[in-house]
Formats: structure tokens, C-alpha cells, sequence
């Protein structure tokens, strides 16, 4: 008998949410993302049977496709997929449907009003609508503004409307933009999409803190000494030169992915599991934090930029070689900071940040190091004892690891740290959903908790004001260093937390 | 959450007058306000047991509808004077028809249907529609009207309302009243009917409040077990969306069974049962059956035979043989056990085995035991070279009206594949 791959037992057990009949329009529908992965994670929902019968997509660009050839575009870029599930794509694909629009043009909005009423009819969506804002970052306002004014988001329990990162460019942007957004729609029919927030993982640091009756009670300041948080990838700019030029890693990675990292690892416990509870304990910890030097903040953080690496078979461009990069660019692709976060619980813990292209590992992790045993008792094996460590693994094999301390085998009383792990492949075995499926999906549920609210989205950029501020007004205070690709970054970035005694832990 | 009453006492109208007054309520009254386009809930609430416990004088007034502790604590000690086995369930019909015979004549004040649960109103219900049968056969009709809206720590600060509509009287003029409940059912939202009570009851009732494409929700551990599955049988049979308490409460079971088998390296063992053995509180099968279904269904087996068998307990127990897949027999039994002190609805689960034999390793026993309960006779016996598996399986501290809430927050509108799956089976596996 062939082994059995997927728990059989497993089928079914969920008993999820039933999403209410929607049409789902997504703006930028020709654009990368929504083959890549609105699409995908669409099916994907019409297959686990989550979406109901009467649903539709509409995908809306400017460019002059019909109904048949967006399928077709659609179908081609998941071919693979579909080869598996030729019947359930011949379903899905009926409901999928496309109107060429320009945000900026009032007929097209007119015409768009009308089509997706006649969508209503034929596929009983029942009024219920998700606007999908792919747009580039400079049409969100806009965006926004063109729907409200033809009426489509003047009913607030029906209509919702979900835009992608980057939420501004700073502090001051971000707040203009929450200014239109608000005019627009009420908060509660606004989205703002960060697709780390949809990973298993990220989710599990609020089960494990506020499920488990262990951890909460030294999850702070009297236990722990301090806090890495640590995205790296492997990759480099790829084809995303154009738009990384004017972000950064700050911008790409940090103001939003790593910050709402940091929100789950430091907020406070909510009242309930309640979207606007949850929120309001990150926004209130993101308000507690700072740099750890926010008037020398060159003296807290470290901005690196890839150079030319690898081996001598696969050597691999430095950034500024890369097709579409500024051959003097000043962008960086690392950068790696100290954070303070002044609050009762964590007052004096260093919160260490780092993320960066072309490292050694794609992984994303928080390592919290507890304080050391009191008295040293007992010889280290290693010479000195390791500080007890709970590693919450995000991406790869994702997980968690204790290392703590036990008797080394043998006579005498020498103590050698060892692992405690749990790992999501070992106990589950099963994949677990791209962050998009269960985003896209509680997009149109209605359900809020894991999209960012506008003062979590300010009070994230504020955090970085005064380092966005330095590198506006003097870079050289803060300039790029270079790291050879596939190594940890600059040494800088190690000389940061030597200051304080400690290494970044090496994955 | 404590249930919550109406915000406005009810109105005593003429069953005439409520449509008008309902429409005068939103257009005028209730102006500003918005209706919650959601859905109809129609209850189907007899509250047999707790009407005849009020009125013999065994717990105090007035008559909820809520499955209060008082209530199941008083129904468990009136077990022995009725005569029935120490085994029966406090919501065993018999206990209520047996209760029905002593003597008594408190009369208390009747609010069902006004109170509403909060994790229902969380939900917003446009039209709360509660049938309540009085013991009285001869009851003529009363019709209680009332607006409601959720409190605002419920969510309901956008003042999406809806309204609550109270008939009750004895059977005959409950069936005078379809026609009017015909007419405060609207066509364009969905619409649930909770079959609150025994399925043993009069089938007209049932067969009048949820005609297809009506949701239907029953507790199919309420009533003689063949009718149970073979009216759960006929519903999904003719596309309705049937949602089974009976079979929701098993979800910690399925749940713990699943998790055994989460870790890769035990799936393949799921290839190699050779037997399953399920044991119930009481003589009521239809749970553990559905579980051995469910399980039979998700791994592919092919029922050969079932059978009863005499045992020594407080029912027959049921023998079957299922054929894996791979041509290898599976035996299953489900075996009734007394209990001192058994839980609120009959047939309950109290423990599972399960044994597999994978080749080339040693074979693998899973044994599931309710907290409340003990699993000495599955634990028993032979196991001593086989890996072991234990665990104990929470029960569910939800009520039914919880239950019913995350029904509803489902808003499935068609039957679980997996109970459209068990409930053929488990009707098979029944013998006789």
C-alpha cells in the first residue's frame, strides 16, 4: 500500500468562515501580483471550498483585455496548478471577469459601477464588493478618492476596500494618506495588507505568548535581556530595481514586516481575540517605542549595500551592477538597528532589528535571550554557560527552539546547552496556507485583525522618523557600507551589538 | 456572556395584528434604524423537560428555554424515581415524558424565546422566531412582539436591529399558526430552523417550519436512533443544509483522533487498522456510529456487515466488519457501558480505540478517553508490544445556544461534506 501523504483525518475539520457572496475587483489586475498571487490565492480559497457559489472577480486595468483573454491570462500563469484541478479552474474561471479602467477617468468609474451591478445579477454577489487597490503606491489617494466619488464605497457594511504596502513613504505621507483614506471610507472598510501578518508563524507568536501560561510570566524585562529580530534573504534585487531604488530595506522590509514582528513579540496581552483589541495593544506598544539613540541615531543603526560575491562558478553582481540600479546608488540593502521600547515591561531591553539581501540564508526568526543563571555552579562546556534562548522560527522550517542548559554526560557536573524543538512540518505535516489566501480571505469576511490600522501604520513610521530624516538630510552620516553577498552584512553591523556585549546569533 | 433579554418587553398582539405592527415597527418606529440583512432564525423550543421539572416544583421558574445547571443538576436526581436506568441522559425525551407522569401544577411565568444569547445577537438575526408548545394541549395562541438591537459591546453600535416574535400556545394552535409564520419568514435571506427537541415528536411540525432550502439544524441524539438518522438521511438526501448538534459536539473527538495522526511519521499507519472499538454512554448508538462513519469514510472502508449483539450492559452493543481499501478486514464495535453519572445528551462518547498493524513496525494502539470518564475496558488487554498512543479528549463546555452561534457563524449554506459522508454510513452500520 503507498504511503499516505496527507492526514486523511485531518480533511475537513476546520470549520471555517463562510465568506458572504462578494465580487472581488482587483485594480491592477495585468500586474504582476495578481498572477503571482491574488489568483493563486483565490483558487486556492475556491478549492479548500471557502468562497461561496456566488462569488466573482473582476479584474480592472487599463489595459484593453475581455473577459476571455484575462482567463486565459490567468489560467496561463497557473498552469501548473491547473493541471491538477482542470474542473475546479473551469469553475472558478467562470466567475472570473474583466473591465478595462482608469482610476483617474469619471466615465470609466461610471462604466465600472454598471458592470459590476450586472455581475451582481448574473452571479448574485448581492452588492457585497472588495476593491483590491494593486496600484502603484502613488494611486492609493487617488484610488481611493475615484471609488468613493462614484459611490462605491458609500455603504460601509458592503463595500471594503484593501491596499497593499507601502502605506506613505514616512511619517508625514502616510499621514496625509490616512487623511484621504478616512475621507473616503470608514476604518473599518479599510485594509491595509502587510502579507507577513498572513504567515502561520507571525500569528502563532500571539498563540504561544497568550495560550501558553509559561511564557507570558517572563516575557519581559526582569527574564529577558534582549530581543533579535532577523529577516534575510538570499535573493537580490531581482527585477524590483526600479521601486527598491526609492525604498530600501528600510522601507521594503523594515517600516512594516519586521515592526509588526516586533508589535506581536512586545504588545501587551489584549483583553480578548478581538481585532480592535489586538490592535490596539500593537499600536500602543509601537507608541512606546523609539530608536535607542534618536538624537545620534547614526549611532544606533547600520545601513550596508550588497557588493559583488559568491564563487568563482556562481559569482553574483554587487548592487549597484544590478540591471536598473543606480551605478552610484546610496539605497541600501541591509540595515540592522537597536530599539528601545519604553514601557513598563520592557524598559532597558534592546530590541535588535536586521534585515538584509543576498545573506548567507533566507530565514526570518526572533531569538529572545534570557538573562544568565545568577551564580555559575557548574563548569560550561563551551567555557561560559549559553543564556537560555527561545527562538520563534517564521520562515524556513518553521517552529520554535528552546536551548537551555543540561548535565553533560559523564562524571563531573559540566553543563553544555542543548535544543528543544518544535517544528510545523514534524507535528503538522501540513503546508500551511500563503499568507494571501487568509488574507484575501478575511479581507472579505470583514475581519480586520490582521490588516494594520492607521495609527499602527503611523506610529511604525514615526518610529523611523529620525533615521529617515538622516538619510534625507545627511547621508553621511549613515553611509552604506558594503558587505560581500552571502556574508551577515557589514562588520558594522556586528560592532553594534559588540558595544553592548552580545553577537547576533548565527542561524 | 449571560443571555440577554429583549430591550423592550414584548408586546402581546393579536396574531392578526403582527405583520402590521412589524411593518409600522421599521418603517416608522424604527426609522433611522437599519434592519440586519442576515438571516432567520426559527426555533422549534418544547423545553419539555425544563416545563414539566417547573412544573412538578423541582426547579423554580420561570421557563427560559436555556439548559440552565439547576436544571440538568435536578433532572440527573430524578433519574432513579422515574425508574429509568442510572445511565440516561438528563435530555433523554424519556426522562421528560416520564417526569410528565408524577403530579404537579406549578404555573411560572414563560419567557421563552426572550431571552436571547449573546453569542447569537452577536450575529445580528434580522427575525428571532420562537415556537413554544405549552404541556397544555388546549393553549390558545398568544403572539409576543419585540425590536431588539445588540448592545454595543456585542458590535452592535451600528444599530443593524432586528426583532424578535414569540408564538406560543398548545400544538393545535402552534399549527394554526404556520400560515403566519410563512409570512414573517423572508424569501430573500436565509433562513435556519432549529429543531430544538426530540425527533420523535410529530413530523408535521417539522415537515411545515423547514422546507429545502431552509437550514435545518437537529440534534440527532434526541430520539429512537433509527428515526434520527433516517430523517437526517431523507434531509441531506434532498439538498438540504443539515447541521447536526449531535454530530458538531463530536468535533473534540475528530479533532484529538487527527492530531494522533499529524506527525508524518505516524500517517502510514493509518493504512493498517484492523480495529476500531467505540464505547457509549447509555444505549443511544447514533454518536458513536457517526464517529466510526466518519472515520470509515475519511479511510476509504467498504461496510461489509453490522449486527447487534447481546452485551452486558445498558443496550446492545453493534459488531461490524468493514474492508479496507486494501482487502483487509477491519472489526469495529461499538459498546454501550453504563455510567453513574452521565453527561447531558444520551451517547455521549467515552472512549475510542483504535489498532493498526503497519508492515515492518511494531503495530500501533490510539486510545481516546473522555476526561469525565474512564477507559478501563479499552485500556485492557493485549497491547503490551504495541506502541501506545493516549489521550484525553476535552469536552465541550458550550452550550447548545453557543453551538448554535458558531453554526451560525459558519453560514454554511449546504451540509458538511463530511456529515453528508458519515450519516449514509452511520445509518448502515445500525442494525435491524
Amino acid at each position: 500500500m503507498t504511503a499516505i501523504l496527507t492526514n486523511p483525518l485531518r480533511v475537513g475539520l476546520r470549520q471555517e468562515r463562510v465568506i458572504s457572496p462578494q465580487c472581488i475587483v482587483i485594480f491592477g489586475a495585468s500586474g504582476d501580483l495578481t498572477h503571482r498571487k491574488l489568483i493563486p490565492a483565490l483558487f486556492e480559497l475556491f478549492r479548500q471550498r471557502r468562497l461561496p457559489s456566488e462569488f466573482a472577480v473582476l479584474g480592472c486595468a487599463r489595459r484593453p483585455w475581455s473577459d476571455e483573454e484575462f482567463r486565459e491570462k490567468m489560467g496561463a500563469a497557473l498552469a501548473d496548478e491547473i493541471a491538477s484541478h482542470r474542473t475546479a479552474w473551469e469553475q472558478f474561471a467562470q466567475g472570473l471577469f474583466y473591465e478595462p479602467v482608469d482610476l483617474q477617468q469619471p466615465d470609466h468609474l461610471v462604466r465600472l459601477g454598471q458592470r459590476l451591478e450586472s455581475i451582481d445579477r448574473l452571479r448574485a454577489t448581492r452588492g457585497n464588493r472588495t476593491f483590491y487597490l494593486s496600484v502603484s503606491p502613488e494611486f492609493y489617494g487617488s484610488g481611493c478618492r475615484a471609488l468613493a466619488g462614484a459611490g462605491l464605497l458609500a455603504d460601509a457594511e458592503r463595500s471594503r476596500v484593501v491596499i497593499e504596502k507601502p502605506f506613505g513613504r514616512d511619517y508625514a505621507s502616510a499621514q496625509a494618506l490616512n487623511k484621504v483614506v478616512q475621507a473616503c471610507a470608514k476604518e473599518s472598510q479599510v485594509f491595509r495588507i502587510d502579507h507577513y501578518l498572513g504567515k502561520e508563524t507571525v500569528q502563532n507568536i500571539l498563540v504561544l505568548r497568550f495560550a501558553n501560561t509559561i511564557f507570558e510570566p517572563i516575557w519581559n524585562r526582569n527574564y529577558i535581556s534582549s530581543v533579535q529580530i532577523t529577516a534575510a534573504e538570499t535573493v537580490g534585487v531581482e527585477e524590483r530595481a526600479g521601486y527598491y531604488e526609492s525604498s530600501g530595506a528600510l522601507r521594503d522590509m523594515v517600516q512594516n514586516h519586521l515592526t509588526q514582528i516586533l508589535a506581536l513579540t512586545a504588545m501587551e496581552a489584549p483583553g480578548r481575540f478581538d481585532p480592535e483589541a489586538i490592535r490596539n495593544e500593537k499600536a500602543k506598544v509601537l507608541q512606546s517605542a523609539s530608536l535607542a539613540n534618536e538624537e545620534e541615531p547614526w549611532k544606533c543603526c547600520v545601513r550596508g549595500q550588497y557588493a559583488a560575491g559568491g564563487s568563482m562558478a556562481r559569482p553574483l553582481p554587487g548592487y549597484r551592477q544590478e540591471p536598473g540600479v543606480n551605478a552610484n546608488s546610496t539605497t541600501e540593502t541591509y540595515v540592522a538597528m537597536k530599539v528601545a521600547i519604553n514601557n513598563w515591561r520592557w524598559q532597558g531591553v534592546p530590541f535588535y532589528l536586521r534585515t538584509g539581501k543576498r545573506l548567507p540564508k533566507r530565514l526570518s526568526e526572533v531569538v529572545l535571550t534570557f538573562r544568565e543563571a545568577p551564580v555559575h555552579l557548574f563548569d560550561a562546556a563551551g567555557g561560559a554557560p549559553t543564556p537560555n534562548q527561545l527562538i520563534l522560527r517564521i520562515q524556513p522550517d518553521e517552529g520554535a527552539e528552546f536551548k537551555f542548559e543540561v548535565k553533560a554526560p559523564g562524571s563531573g557536573m559540566r553543563s553544555r546547552p542543548v535544543d528543544m524543538a518544535f517544528s510545523y512540518d514534524e507535528s503538522f505535516g501540513e503546508p500551511s496556507d500563503e499568507g494571501y489566501v487568509r488574507l484575501l480571505a478575511d479581507a472579505m469576511l470583514g475581519d480586520p485583525t490582521l490588516f494594520t490600522r492607521s495609527d499602527e501604520v503611523e506610529a511604525a513610521w514615526r518610529l523611523y522618523t529620525p533615521l529617515l530624516a538622516l538619510i534625507e538630510e545627511s547621508p553621511w552620516q549613515l553611509p552604506v557600507q558594503p558587505y560581500e553577498a552571502r556574508t551577515w552584512g557589514p562588520a558594522a553591523a556586528d560592532g553594534l551589538l559588540a558595544r553592548d556585549g552580545l553577537i547576533w546569533r548565527r542561524p | 456572556m449571560s443571555p440577554q433579554l429583549t430591550l423592550q418587553a414584548p408586546l402581546d398582539l393579536p396574531p392578526e395584528e403582527v405583520n402590521p405592527y412589524l411593518h409600522r415597527l421599521w418603517t416608522h418606529d424604527l426609522e433611522g434604524s437599519t434592519g440586519a440583512a442576515t438571516f432567520t432564525l426559527v426555533v422549534w423550543e418544547p423545553s419539555w423537560l425544563e416545563q414539566q421539572m417547573v412544573r412538578i416544583g423541582r426547579v423554580d421558574g420561570p421557563i427560559t428555554g436555556l439548559l440552565r445547571s439547576e436544571l440538568l443538576d435536578a433532572a440527573r436526581q430524578a433519574v432513579p424515581e422515574t425508574g429509568l436506568p442510572y445511565s440516561t441522559a438528563p435530555m433523554d425525551p424519556r426522562l421528560a415524558w416520564a417526569i410528565g407522569q408524577k403530579e404537579g401544577n406549578h404555573r411560572p411565568e414563560d419567557l421563552r424565546g426572550q431571552f436571547v444569547e449573546s453569542a447569537i445577537s452577536a450575529h445580528m438575526p434580522r427575525r428571532l422566531i420562537t415556537l413554544a408548545p405549552t404541556l397544555d394541549p388546549g393553549h390558545p395562541l398568544e403572539t409576543l412582539v419585540a425590536a431588539y438591537c445588540p448592545l454595543p459591546e456585542e458590535g452592535g453600535a451600528g444599530a443593524a436591529c432586528g426583532d424578535v416574535v414569540v408564538l406560543r400556545g398548545g400544538m393545535g394552535a402552534l399549527k394554526q399558526s404556520l400560515d403566519l409564520i410563512g409570512s414573517l419568514v423572508d424569501d430573500t435571506l436565509p433562513c435556519w430552523v432549529w429543531w430544538n427537541s426530540s425527533l420523535d415528536e410529530p413530523s408535521e411540525m417539522l415537515e411545515a417550519l423547514a422546507p429545502v432550502p431552509r437550514r435545518l439544524v437537529i440534534d440527532s441524539s434526541l430520539g429512537e436512533p433509527r428515526r434520527c438518522l433516517d430523517l437526517m438521511l431523507a434531509r441531506i438526501s434532498a439538498g438540504q443544509a443539515v447541521n447536526d448538534l449531535n454530530w458538531l459536539r463530536l468535533r473534540t473527538w475528530r479533532e484529538s483522533l487527527a492530531m494522533v495522526f499529524d506527525p508524518p511519521s505516524r500517517r502510514d499507519a493509518l493504512g493498517h487498522v484492523v480495529q476500531l472499538d467505540i464505547d457509549v454512554e447509555g444505549d443511544h448508538p447514533v454518536k458513536g456510529l457517526l464517529l466510526a462513519a466518519w472515520i470509515a469514510d475519511r479511510l476509504g472502508w467498504h461496510l461489509i456487515t453490522s449486527y447487534a449483539v447481546e452485551v452486558d450492559g445498558p443496550g446492545p452493543g453493534i459488531t461490524a466488519e468493514f474492508e479496507r481499501t486494501d482487502g483487509v478486514a477491519v472489526q469495529f464495535t461499538l459498546m454501550p457501558v453504563p455510567m453513574g453519572a452521565p453527561k447531558t445528551h444520551p451517547g455521549a462518547i467515552v472512549g475510542m480505540r483504535l489498532i493498526c498493524e503497519p508492515q515492518q513496525r511494531p503495530p500501533l494502539c490510539v486510545i481516546l478517553c473522555s476526561e469525565s470518564g474512564g477507559c478501563m475496558r479499552l485500556e485492557s488487554g493485549g497491547m503490551a508490544s504495541m506502541e501506545l498512543a493516549e489521550g484525553v479528549v476535552p469536552l465541550p463546555e458550550e452550550s447548545e445556544e453557543m453551538e448554535m452561534a458558531r453554526l451560525l457563524s459558519g453560514g454554511h449554506d449546504s451540509t458538511s461534506p463530511l456529515l453528508a459522508a458519515a450519516a449514509p454510513l452511520a445509518a448502515s452500520l445500525l442494525p435491524g
